[in-house]
């Protein structure tokens, strides 16, 4: 009877202490029309499985090379050189892939020794996907936890979304969407009845500045919070804490009384300090380092924000 | 929110005189007990040990440093250990004629040149004196062949270089009875012995009770040498606040250990004291503490309402005493020193838990011993902290907060698995509620129980890879010397040690490969257990123990040294290491050789005896492709409960000269020293590599975060190990940051000990802080972790220890 919806994600990870209440498992669905760019996870961006190399785990073409004859496309060249691992003089030649010629088939991953070659995203039917929630389920009787979906975008694959959401309210498992808000209203009205909390980013409140930064505007992101509040949805909002764009006192209080306006929807405003450590992983996909590089705010401006916020009445927890 | 208030000048001028300060060797007890054995070669047994302490404690260095409150000492100087010829001596006269004792690369010991020239000329008395010497002497001949199995650590010689330990005596009764009564009651044992003319065989009674009549005297002469000490250092003490100090410190000692304790300051003191005569007497090796917050919270309690102490003074002292622990040390070769390196003695504080009737037993002490640890940020005394049901949630907050600053400590126990755990091996609910934990992990009954965790007077450790190796060689070593310790003496290189199972490339599925296993293992534990008893055949009549059978609820009913049988309860530890090994080692002979077709048996053989030499892709594939024990994947995580299975199975039905015997899976850092001595096993892992720490799966393997990994260390089912079980989680800090981080992680345990956890033990550090203390260690210089059973400053370890905990999986990054 269960039709096969499959999602695709690119991530799960057990003991997730920061999206949600409790001790939850987060699933990280595939792709995402936004494009921040301090995004510190760039192999959540296309909605396609995608080929990922990790250079540390490469052996080398002196040794290996399989990638080299497996390739259809001519897309895996030799590439930069590192020491082998371990110590010595000794060098190795790894290789690149040229992204405009790679069809992401898969080829050079399955010959690939070692995986440093590997397919990022993975479909799961609901099924397949209730059987790994149903095994952390005593962590979340015990912690009040549940899962949460997260992304990517994740409602962009709105009717897996939906069915997993159905499923796990049915069998009484705490759930949260994290979502950004840029998707149809109708989408975020199905999923509604079933979720019980949304993690929700707010990243400006100049809708031509959100769209120069992010590439889209910020309307339809407010208007469906204003739509979630109203219909009784419960939120935990999300302020990323972006040196020289959201970080200013001027931006913090226009977020802040834009909050306020969702009432008591808001159960808690996170602040997340950008940080850099997603760095190695746009290398995975050998395109350039995200645009934006900068300095990690200062605890002291974060906890300025924070107050700022709570001076307002919110209730602020910093990640 | 908890907090950590600061020390006070004193203590922080003594913490860091404690770190600044490297550790000597002082020969002050070694020229006492020389002399003592050889001017009483005509005396034996029980008499000559209570005699050669009262000895001790009459003459040892004694002294109270700058700022002490809390006395009691091992040697003349600070940081200085003592020595224990009486053990085993090859090593020390190897060590210190080549000058090796004070250059090795951990644990190095300053031996200035005339205490040298004087080990030098005596020690070849020890060599033929010494417990190692007569329990080599009598060693099995049938074993000799198999010496160097691997499986078992025992060679064919040095079988008591650890000493014995690992216990918990009747702390509790010395401070409210005090040794004055033992001693009357000891005095009229005798004497109603003598009106019945010594009947039977109580001529071994009335020596025991005259052994304890002698070392009670000896205590309260080394009390009354401290307090007389205390007044002569008063007497020309200018500072006033001192002098009454001082003068408090000589009333306090003139009346503990003697008499019961009256307040809390006496009652800490009869604790330490005790804890240093014990130590003088044998050689540290884990002599755990046990419940201090249990003996000494009615102390506090009642001395705060009186107003007789202030909470700051009574904290002080809590820390006054833990520098004086941490300051305690023993001296082991250097090969025993790799499987507890960092200056370790094992000195283990239990708090929290159950009372005797199940209630919360958390009181103030509680509070205070972890104040006392995240604050000092010191390796010894390590902490257990029992955990049940109504732990109250202040504690749980308390004691996270410290693992984060401490490196580990407290680890955490769980009541509901270890209690009823050991009424399976004999103890009543009331005592087994009562129980404390002893070295490292390993439960035990809290002054009722002689339970020789790990083993009596010998490591007690077994390498369960080992044992697969065997299985799958038709019982052939694979290696011509397969033994971490000694030189196995073998003729052929690769001779039969084990039984005949047959090669894996015979075996035809997956079943005839756990029979193997099932049968070496069973047959060596067999041998194992054989040596332990023969070692304590030898050594009941060497190392009788009459200052710890003194307090030792059952001995003095019985009659019967702790050595002899005569503690209330008895029980000896034997624990397995590299369980996640053998067990992911088993799946994926089976995943590859019998499911998914990826290598035949034969290739799976050769691989392995070849060190994956010509197999690359082989292991590339089970590195990096095949599932693994430790990811929640029940057809993976099924072979971990066999392995854990024909272990306790096992084990727990074997009986030594005393009682049971008693399964644990903890290696302390001896996994690393076995999986040195250790081929390449099937799970991948190269020859030399360590094995897989505690029940956890092999390092790098689990890479599905706690939460899976704990769903498989919990089909172990961990009731079968009242030895203990070690389960580490690593953590990166930015995991448990925020208000509620303590609270979560407290979630996470909590849903481990639901499901049959029996303790865990928390790091929470990043590697790139552990790399950085590799390469800058003198910026590192109080990094605390926590290797398995203990904690060490990093820096400490050695370089082997040190790549094996980056190693370890970083989870929830």
């Amino acid at each position: 009877m269960s039709k096969q919806i499959t999602g695709k994600l690119y991530d799960i990870q057990g003991f997730s202490v920061h999206d949600g209440p409790g001790i939850r498992l987060t699933l990280f669905l595939k792709g995402c029309p936004l494009r921040c760019p301090w995004c510190h996870s760039p192999e959540s961006l296309a909605f396609h499985t995608e080929l990922n190399w990790m250079g540390i785990k490469c052996i080398g073409i002196e040794k290996c090379g399989r990638c080299l004859g497996a390739c259809p496309s001519g897309a895996i060249s030799p590439g930069g050189k590192r020491p082998i691992l371990g110590g010595g003089d000794e060098e190795i030649q790894l290789v690149t892939v040229d992204r405009k010629k790679c069809g992401n088939c898969s080829a050079c991953a399955d010959v690939c020794p070692t995986k440093a070659l590997y397919m990022c995203g993975t479909d799961y039917t609901v099924d397949e996907m209730m059987q790994r929630v149903h095994r952390d389920k005593p962590f979340f009787e015990k912690s009040g936890g549940g899962i949460t979906i997260s992304g990517g975008e994740c409602l962009c694959q709105p009717e897996f979304v939906l069915e997993l959401l159905k499923r796990c309210k049915t069998e009484g498992i705490h759930t949260v969407v994290d979502t950004s808000g840029f998707v149809p209203w109708k989408t975020i009205e199905s999923v509604l009845p079933y979720t019980d909390l949304f993690l929700y980013d707010i990243k400006g409140m100049d809708s031509a500045l959100h769209k120069q930064v992010i590439g889209v505007p910020n309307e339809l992101i407010l208007e469906n919070a204003r739509k979630i509040a109203d219909r009784g949805g419960k939120f935990q909002i999300r302020i990323p804490v972006l040196p020289m764009y959201t970080d200013s006192a001027e931006v913090f209080d226009a977020i802040g009384k834009f909050i306020l306006t969702l009432g008591d929807a808001v159960q808690v405003v996170q602040i997340l300090p950008y940080h850099n450590l997603g760095t190695a992983k746009w290398e995975r996909l050998q395109t350039s380092a995200p645009v934006f590089a900068a300095e990690v705010p200062s605890e002291n401006l974060i906890q300025a924000r924070k107050k700022q916020l709570e001076s307002m009445g919110l209730n602020v927890v910093v990640h | 929110m908890y907090t950590i208030k600061p020390i006070t000048e004193r203590v922080r001028k003594m913490r860091e005189q404690y770190r600044e300060t490297q550790p000597a060797i002082c020969t002050s007890r070694y020229k006492l007990i020389t002399e003592f054995y050889m001017a009483n070669r005509d005396m034996i047994g029980s008499l000559k040990r209570a005699k050669n302490l009262h000895n001790i404690l009459s003459h040892i260095a004694i002294r109270i440093d700058s700022g002490e409150v809390i006395v009691g000492a091992q040697s003349g100087t600070y940081r200085a250990c003592a020595l224990y010829p009486e053990n085993s001596v090859a090593w020390l006269k190897e060590e210190v004629e080549s000058g090796f004792i004070s250059t090795r690369d951990i644990d190095p010991y300053i031996l200035a040149e005339d205490d040298r020239d004087y080990i030098l000329g005596t020690i070849d008395f020890w060599m033929q004196e010494c417990m190692s010497a007569k329990a080599d002497a009598q060693l099995l001949d049938e074993y000799k062949s198999i010496a160097g199995n691997g499986v078992t650590p025992f060679g064919p010689v040095g079988q008591a270089q650890a000493p014995v330990g690992h216990f918990c005596t009747g702390y509790n009764t010395a401070i409210r009875k005090g040794f004055a009564a033992i001693k009357t009651e000891a005095e009229a044992k005798m004497r109603a012995l003598i009106d019945d003319a010594l009947p039977g065989a109580t001529m071994e009674q009335y020596h025991f009770y005259r052994s304890i009549a002698i070392v009670c005297d000896g205590i309260i002469i080394y009390a009354k040498r401290y307090a007389a000490l205390a007044a002569e250092m008063a007497e020309n003490e200018r500072d006033p606040d001192r002098k009454a100090e001082l003068i408090s410190m000589a009333e306090c000692l003139n009346h503990t250990v003697e008499q019961p304790a009256r307040n809390f300051h006496e009652a800490v003191q009869c604790l330490f004291l005790y804890q240093t005569a014990l130590c003088l007497d044998a050689n540290m090796h884990g002599m755990s503490f046990g419940r201090v917050d249990q003996y000494l919270g009615d102390f506090y309690h009642a001395d705060i309402e009186s107003g007789r102490i202030t909470p700051e003074y009574a904290q002080e002292l809590m820390d006054l005493f833990y520098l004086k622990v941490a300051e305690m040390n023993k001296p082991w070769g250097y090969r025993q020193t790799m499987s507890a390196p960092g200056y370790t003695s094992g000195q283990l504080m239990t708090l929290g838990g159950l009372d005797k009737d199940g209630n919360d037993a958390t009181n103030g002490v509680t509070y205070m011993m972890l104040q006392s640890a995240g604050r000092l940020l010191l390796h010894d005394p390590p902490q257990a902290l029992r955990i049940h049901k109504n732990t109250p949630e202040a504690l749980w907050e308390a004691a996270i907060e410290t693992t984060k600053l401490a490196g580990g400590v407290p680890s955490f126990e769980n009541d509901d698995v270890i209690i009823p755990a050991l009424m399976s091996r004999g103890l009543s609910l009331e005592d087994a509620r009562d129980y404390c934990l002893i070295g490292c992990v390993e439960p035990a009954g809290c002054g009722t129980e002689w339970p020789a965790c790990g083993g009596v007077g010998t490591e007690s450790f077994m390498n369960l890879a080992a044992a697969l190796i065997l299985a799958i060689n038709d019982g052939h070593t694979a290696v011509p010397m397969l033994n971490g310790f000694v030189p196995a003496p073998l003729g052929s290189p690769n001779p039969r040690v084990g039984i005949k199972t047959g090669y894996l490339y015979e075996m035809t599925d997956i079943d005839q490969v756990k029979q193997a296993f099932r049968a070496q293992l069973e047959y060596f534990i067999k041998w194992h257990t054989m040596i332990i008893n023969s070692f304590e055949y030898t050594a009941r009549n060497v190392l009788p123990q009459p200052l710890v059978s003194a307090t030792m609820a059952g001995c003095m009913e019985s009659g019967k040294d702790v050595m002899w049988g005569g503690a209330k309860y008895n029980s000896t530890g034997n624990a397995g290491v590299g369980i996640g090994n053998v067990a992911d080692a088993l799946n994926i002979i089976n995943h590859c050789c019998f499911q998914k077709n990826i290598c035949t048996t034969r290739e799976m053989y050769d691989a392995v005896m070849n060190n994956w030499e010509g197999y690359d892709d082989l292991r590339a594939y089970i590195l990096n492709e095949a599932p693994h024990f430790g990811n929640g994947l029940p057809e993976c995580d099924g072979y971990a409960e066999f392995v854990g299975k024909c272990f306790s199975d096992t084990v727990n039905a074997l009986t030594g000269p005393r009682g049971r015997y008693s399964a644990g899976l903890y290696p302390v850092t001896i996994n690393v020293a076995f999986g040195a001595a250790t081929i390449a096993t099937p799970d991948g892992r190269m020859k030399g590599e360590p094995l897989a720490d505690g029940i956890a799966a092999p390092q790098g393997y689990d890479t599905n975060g706690p939460t899976a990994l704990i769903r498989s260390v919990s089909v172990i089912n961990q009731g079968d190990f009242p030895n203990g079980t070690l389960m580490n989680l690593k953590f990166h800090p930015t995991a448990l940051k925020g208000a509620d981080g303590w609270k979560k992680l407290s979630l996470l345990m909590q849903t481990y000990f639901d499901m049959g956890g029996m303790e865990l033990q928390i790091n929470v550090i990043s590697t790139e802080t552990l790399r950085d203390a590799q390469k800058n260690p003198e910026k590192h210089k109080d990094l605390v972790v926590r290797i398995a059973g203990f904690s060490s400053y990093f820096v400490e370890l050695h370089p082997s220890g040190q790549a094996d905990l980056i190693r370890r999986t970083e989870l929830a990054m």
